[in-house]
């Protein structure tokens, strides 16, 4: 598995991955939906995908001594690492940008542990979504890109959409509503009280939970569906 | 011993069928793989190593069922498909510095050794070689790591007669040592009359005969007679090109002994192929 590794970070690595990488920088926009820069991550492991294509990457890997499950493996472990950067990046921008900024966003998500675990949740729908629709057929990776992008937007729509809205009716002086009130002082809010504190935590950790759970499946299924596949 | 078995391998695509091709590759070894373009070596090979998913058959390497120890068994397998196609863009040392990880028995001697022989520079791209170079380049990775077998789709198209001769002069000097073989496809058939010890015989996806490369040319005769006698022999002719003087033919070796008035001589790989591939059996000189 590290020699294949080697492979996919020294032959197949797209050069945008750290363009994008640098994009966490984004979260320190005032008032901006932050989970779209999670977004543009996912364009880089789609343009490495892709690269991968173009360079007759599974023709390469067929000749090596490893099998077809994993040459799975290690792409979508590829992908695994450069999200965990990403997200190991995202905290570190999030921890320094909360010391200088204000915290609150009324753009969308606070820079808060929820949101943290809804960037996690995301790339694990991407994970789930694209992966399994590129091993189907190991070459068609733009629409396998648009069905994940379609996911993750939705996501993000529903996630930031409700912040937004959490934060516009609250404002307007309705606080009766209480699901909007739950998120306003629970979810979305830091730093955060003892009580949001548990919340946010129990999201972090049920999104770290199916992030596993979804990125298991994606690259079981993607093994069984490239099995079939046949190389040219 | 085998060092390859083959067994049953079946593939269907739309128009095309591999139809049960069964063989084997003995140790020490060359074993020639031919047939016309389409005919279903590259497919052979492909089923052969799970890059293409075979509908039915089983592989064996050194005795171990290849698909259930995919990994264990390529180690022990160089494969040349053609000509370099990947990472066209990248140096061949850096694609060299990513390959040898996956071996342990990675030769880096040999390698740099073989780099030279084939005047390869590692600071050139992919894209920069030449098709034969190419080639070369492909061997040159299928070499470095000591493959008992190596299996070579079509390595000779593309290269120069000087460097074919070079190449198979290297198979010959692998197998040497006895425990070495190599499958090698192709369709330049003079290449094979060279080197190869074994033939198997592959037409429409149909394996016609597998056997020694002697055997395999002593099954024919080619015959040569007079016009008028083209019309009795016709039934036993496999293949037959008539002229202004009369017709040139292959024959099986036991038809040839008992016909009475034709010229026989022994037959070639070539033109086994050639009158065996013929689609009616019979070209005249007008057509």
């Amino acid at each position: 598995m590290k020699a294949l590794l080697n492979k996919e970070f020294k032959l197949c690595l797209h050069p945008t991955v750290f363009i994008y990488l640098g994009l966490v920088l984004m979260l320190l926009i005032p008032s901006y939906p932050y989970l779209v820069a999670c977004f543009f991550l996912c364009n880089a492991i789609f343009f490495t995908f892709q690269t991968s294509r173009e360079n007759s990457d599974a023709m390469y890997t067929a000749m090596l001594p490893v099998s077809k499950a994993q040459a799975v493996k290690a792409k979508c472990l590829f992908a695994v690492i450069v999200q965990i950067i990403d997200l190991a990046l995202m905290a570190g921008v999030m921890a320094l940008g909360n010391l200088f900024l204000n915290p609150l966003n009324p753009g969308g998500t606070d820079r808060s542990i929820s949101f943290f675990a809804f960037a996690i949740i995301l790339y694990a729908i991407f994970n789930l979504i694209f992966f399994t629709s590129f091993y189907k057929t190991g070459y068609k990776a733009g629409s396998s890109f648009l069905k994940g992008a379609i996911g993750v937007w939705i996501w993000i729509m529903v996630v930031e959409g409700l912040m937004i809205a959490s934060h516009a009716v609250l404002e307007s002086g309705n606080t009766e509503i209480p699901f909007f009130r739950f998120l306003h002082e629970y979810v979305d809010i830091w730093p955060a009280t003892n009580g949001a504190w548990m919340v946010q935590m129990i999201l972090l950790v049920a999104g770290i939970a199916i992030y596993v759970l979804f990125t298991v499946l994606a690259v079981r299924i993607s093994i069984r569906r490239f099995e079939k596949v046949d190389i040219t | 011993m085998n060092i390859l078995e083959v067994r049953n391998l079946t593939k269907k695509y739309p128009g095309f069928t591999l139809d049960g091709a069964t063989f084997d590759v003995e140790e020490g070894c060359v074993m020639g793989f031919i047939g016309r373009n389409g005919a279903g070596k590259t497919t052979t090979i492909k089923c052969m190593l799970n890059l293409a998913h075979a509908d039915g058959g089983q592989v064996f390497f050194e005795g171990k069922d290849l698909l259930a120890n995919e990994a264990a068994c390529k180690k022990e397998i160089g494969l040349v498909l053609g000509m370099v196609s990947y990472y066209q863009r990248k140096k061949l040392k850096t694609i060299t510095e990513v390959t040898k990880q996956f071996y342990d028995e990675w030769d880096e001697p040999l390698y740099q050794s073989l780099m030279k022989r084939f005047a390869l520079d590692p600071d050139k791209k992919v894209t920069e070689l030449s098709q034969g170079m190419r080639v070369k380049y492909a061997l040159a990775l299928a070499l470095s790591h000591h493959a008992k077998l190596l299996i070579l789709d079509e390595p000779t198209s593309g290269l120069d007669p000087v460097s074919r001769d070079e190449l198979l002069y290297i198979f010959r000097s692998i197998i040497e040592d006895g425990k070495h073989s190599i499958l090698f496809s192709t369709h330049i058939i003079s290449d094979l009359e060279k080197c190869a010890d074994y033939i198997t015989y592959i037409k429409e996806g149909k394996i016609l005969c597998s056997t020694d490369a002697e055997s395999f040319k002593d099954a024919y005769r080619l015959v040569s007679g007079e016009s008028e006698d083209l019309e009795r022999f016709r039934e036993q002719l496999v293949g037959y090109r008539s002229h202004a003087f009369g017709f040139t033919g292959l024959m099986k070796k036991e038809d040839a002994e008992r016909t009475a008035g034709l010229k026989i001589a022994p037959a070639d790989m070539e033109s086994i192929m050639i009158y065996t591939e013929k689609e009616d059996g019979h070209e005249s000189a007008a057509e």
